[in-house]
């Protein structure tokens, strides 16, 4: 595909995914004029530019997609709920036609999906109001364009442009070919000619701006003539006479839109993710800059070492900040997910958002959706009540799905709650023992046992159905957040509904550590994990065996030895510490050689050597050019205190 | 040397007194011994990492795998760094040799195959046999050699 093709697959992606909103937007509210303009001339830009680009399947198809909507803004047809499920569904087959690129020769295929949308499209119109006299407000409109030279080249294709234009109204068209130079000069590839085209239309000014959307770079006229059959125009019209390339200028909400669209450069992320990298190395290369500078001692390298560090801090945050997206970027996509399961459960579910502008890094974002589903699933699948069961139990028939993101420190929180039947603690209990996760006779708290659900193969038998019995369970959940450095949280009421939280780093890339050392290896544990560090009680340290507990401020915390847990040998050491975690609440002490001190670190995925190693999170290279492992605390954790239970 | 087309630029290298052989295509840099850095609870085969000019790679022990006793770094040991694809991904992997000999040219034809005894290490590791001086060489069959200890 050639660079201003991909660029339209690009940029149709974006309407497309806008178009969805919208439409979703317009069943709520279905009698907004503003939202069906903007359904209008989203389409209209796909059909004129897709048309323009090789797309001919796709313009064929939005015509006919268009036409359903002209008719409604003209007040011929009303929005229903026919015509919004046609319309997200012709949405649907728009990106597949996005996605199988342009038609080989530039004439529209046929295929049998299409045809029945067109069809269905088709006999919608039919069964609409009879069509009125047709409205007299013609304009007349004066256009003059000069495509780019480089146009042709770049694949744009001026007479398509015209051919749209055409289908505006009645056109007179006419080319200029006054630049064209002497033959002996000419380049076959450089576009030299220009058009003058006298049109006459119903469609208004914004109608042939959305012609030339995506060659905004030509030189462009549009004068509308106030003589012809257009002396009853409506004002705003005549006074919008200004050349198309200063659109953006204009007052209305598209145009600005268009304006802020302009302000944004799209970048290939694989081009974020070196950027990243060079980082990456460039913290670690300052950190030893830092090193040979307190050496030497010299007082004008310290201080530009200083002034060296402020700088790749703030260039750090700077490129953390590109990569950080808006959280509504995954919640967009949930309002058509909600729907279209309560659809097919037959329950009647709304979706709530909140804090969809918390910014998350890209990775994040684009690892979230699935858990998410997953989530969402089983809310309104097993949380949420058939609508008779709801109004048995006094709530509202329709129940309400909320997704929450909000930012705590390091960490973003997200959560989705249902106001469903919550969890059967028993039921989970009986099938915890059953699986053999639990004894039968075990004590555990109401939280531990919800988390039972994110053990794999965890289903309570009756909950199987067509929608979150495919084989994808809460582990599936667990195992991304995980993945994530996160953790996943479960809260529920029962006949009040649950509550699933995750908690997410900011960021993955670079994570703030407490370097230590075990065993003479350096290692470097999350600082979020972190509580404190205390000094290691001189007679615990000559214990072999047992269960050790500290007690920290009347609080008994368990630890455990990292050398010992990573089976490495014991190294004399006068400055062994405590090294006090928490993780999902629980605190637990862990007995290093040495504390160094606190560490900013790019975090480099680990080999398939080394990856299935628990307790590993990924490496770094130090200052002094050895390389630290990074810890994964939870697991270590969960490591520890299984060592601790059968320690004692 | 026999007059057939195929073949291949190996890398010779010592360990354990045998001489063995990797394609040169795999062979990135021959560098110093360096410190390595011991990951915890990994296997014996990729015992720990190391920084190979600002790249962390993991560090393996290709004797562990062949039964022979760890080594000690002698003065003519050197870490082979070696471009290989494990598990689909492009990955720099190091190895301690106790010395590395040369470049030779190998016939794939004239791989003589291993016999099914008298074989200290497991042929499966081992992609033939050729004679070079007089000598035996054992050219690795290198996904084999190679493979991570959960992939194998």
């Amino acid at each position: 595909m050639n660079p201003a093709a991909e660029s339209f697959v690009q940029e149709s992606r974006d309407i497309l995914e806008d178009l969805e909103g919208i439409v979703l937007e317009l069943e709520a509210d279905p009698s907004d004029p503003k939202r069906i303009d903007a359904v209008f001339r989203a389409l209209h830009t796909l059909k004129g530019s897709g048309g323009m680009f090789g797309f001919a399947t796709l313009a064929a198809f939005t015509h006919h997609f268009e036409s359903a909507y002209e008719r409604i803004r003209e007040g011929k047809a009303a929005v229903t709920p026919e015509l919004i499920q046609l319309s997200l569904a012709s949405r649907d087959h728009l990106e597949r036609m996005l996605d199988a690129g342009p038609d080989e020769d530039g004439t529209p295929a046929t295929d049998p999906a299409t045809a029945e949308l067109v069809a269905k499209i088709e006999a919608m119109d039919n069964s609409s109001a009879p069509v009125s006299a047709k409205a007299a407000n013609c304009a007349c409109f004066t256009i003059t364009f000069k495509p780019e030279p480089t146009a042709l080249r770049n694949g744009m294709r001026p007479e398509l442009l015209i051919a749209e234009l055409q289908e505006l109204g009645d056109a007179t068209v006419s080319v200029s070919t006054v630049d064209v130079p002497l033959l002996r000069d000419l380049d076959p590839a450089v576009c030299h000619l220009s058009w003058m085209i006298e049109l006459e239309t119903a469609a208004d000014r914004d109608a042939i701006d959305d012609v030339f959307i995506f060659a905004s770079d030509w030189q462009i006229d549009v004068q509308q003539v106030e003589a012809g059959t257009g002396s009853d125009l409506p004002a705003p019209a005549s006074s919008r006479a200004e050349s198309v390339a200063d659109s953006s200028k204009s007052d209305t909400s598209d145009a600005a839109r268009g304006a802020q669209k302009t302000d944004s450069v799209r970048v290939p992320s694989h081009r974020l993710d070196e950027l990243m990298d060079q980082l990456g190395e460039l913290v670690i290369a300052q950190a030893r800059l830092n090193r040979i500078s307190t050496d030497l001692g010299d007082a004008g390298l310290s201080s530009t070492a200083e002034e060296i560090e402020r700088l790749v801090t703030g260039l750090r945050d700077a490129t953390l900040s590109i990569r950080m997206l808006p959280i509504e970027l995954v919640f967009g996509k949930f309002r058509r997910v909600v729907r279209d399961l309560s659809t097919e459960l037959g329950k009647d579910v709304q979706l709530s958002t909140l804090g969809g502008e918390t910014e998350v890094d890209k990775n994040v974002i684009d690892s979230l959706t699935e858990p998410l589903v997953h989530i969402i699933r089983n809310s309104i699948d097993h949380g949420i009540e058939s609508p008779e069961e709801r109004r048995a139990a006094g709530k509202a028939d329709r129940a309400t799905v909320a997704m929450r993101a909000r930012q705590a420190g390091g960490e973003v929180l997200i959560s989705v709650t249902d106001d469903g039947k919550g969890l059967d603690a028993e039921a989970i209990r009986a099938r915890g023992i059953e699986r053999g996760l639990i004894a039968a006779d075990q004590d555990i708290s109401e939280d531990q046992l919800f988390g039972l659900i994110f053990e794999p193969g965890f289903s309570t038998a009756k909950a199987l159905s067509s929608v979150s019995g495919r084989g994808v369970g809460m582990d599936a959940v667990r195992r991304v957040i995980d993945d994530l450095h996160g953790a996943v949280e479960v809260k529920s009421v029962k006949g009040r509904g649950t509550e699933v939280t995750l908690r997410l780093p900011l960021t993955l890339a670079i994570i703030d550590g407490l370097l230590v050392k075990v065993a003479g290896g350096p290692f470097v544990l999350p600082l979020s994990n972190v509580e404190e560090c205390v000094e290691l009680p001189c007679d615990e340290n000559e214990r072999q065996s047992g269960r050790s507990i500290l007690r920290i401020r009347d609080q008994l915390v368990p630890f455990l030895s990292l050398d010992t847990l990573f089976g490495f040998d014991r190294i004399e050491s006068s400055e062994r510490r405590v090294v006090i975690t928490s993780v999902e609440g629980r605190r637990t002490g862990l007995v290093v050689d040495e504390v160094i001190g606190q560490y900013q670190t790019v975090i480099k995925p680990l080999s398939l050597y080394h990856r299935g190693i628990e307790g590993l999170a990924g490496s770094t290279i130090l200052g002094d050019g050895a390389v630290a492992l990074i810890l994964d605390a939870a697991a270590i954790v969960r490591r520890a205190q299984n060592a601790l239970k059968s320690a004692a | 040397m026999t007059d057939s087309a195929e073949t291949q630029m190996v890398l010779t290298f010592a360990l354990d007194g045998e001489t063995f052989a990797i394609p040169v295509g795999h062979v990135d840099e021959i560098i110093d011994p360096l410190p390595i850095t011991r990951a915890p609870n990994a296997d014996a085969f990729a015992p720990g990492l190391i920084n190979v000019r600002g790249a962390i790679a993991p560090f393996v022990d290709l004797r562990h795998r062949l039964g022979m006793r760890p080594a000690e770094v002698q003065e003519a040991s050197r870490v082979l760094v070696l471009d290989l694809v494990v598990g689909g991904e492009a990955t720099k992997v190091a190895m301690l040799a106790d010395d590395v000999a040369d470049i030779t040219e190998t016939a794939v034809a004239d791989l003589e195959a291993v016999p099914e005894l008298g074989v200290r290490w497991p042929i499966d590791l081992i992609r033939g046999v050729a004679k070079k001086d007089g000598a035996l060489v054992i050219v690795l069959d290198v996904d084999a050699a190679f493979a991570p200890q959960n992939l194998q």
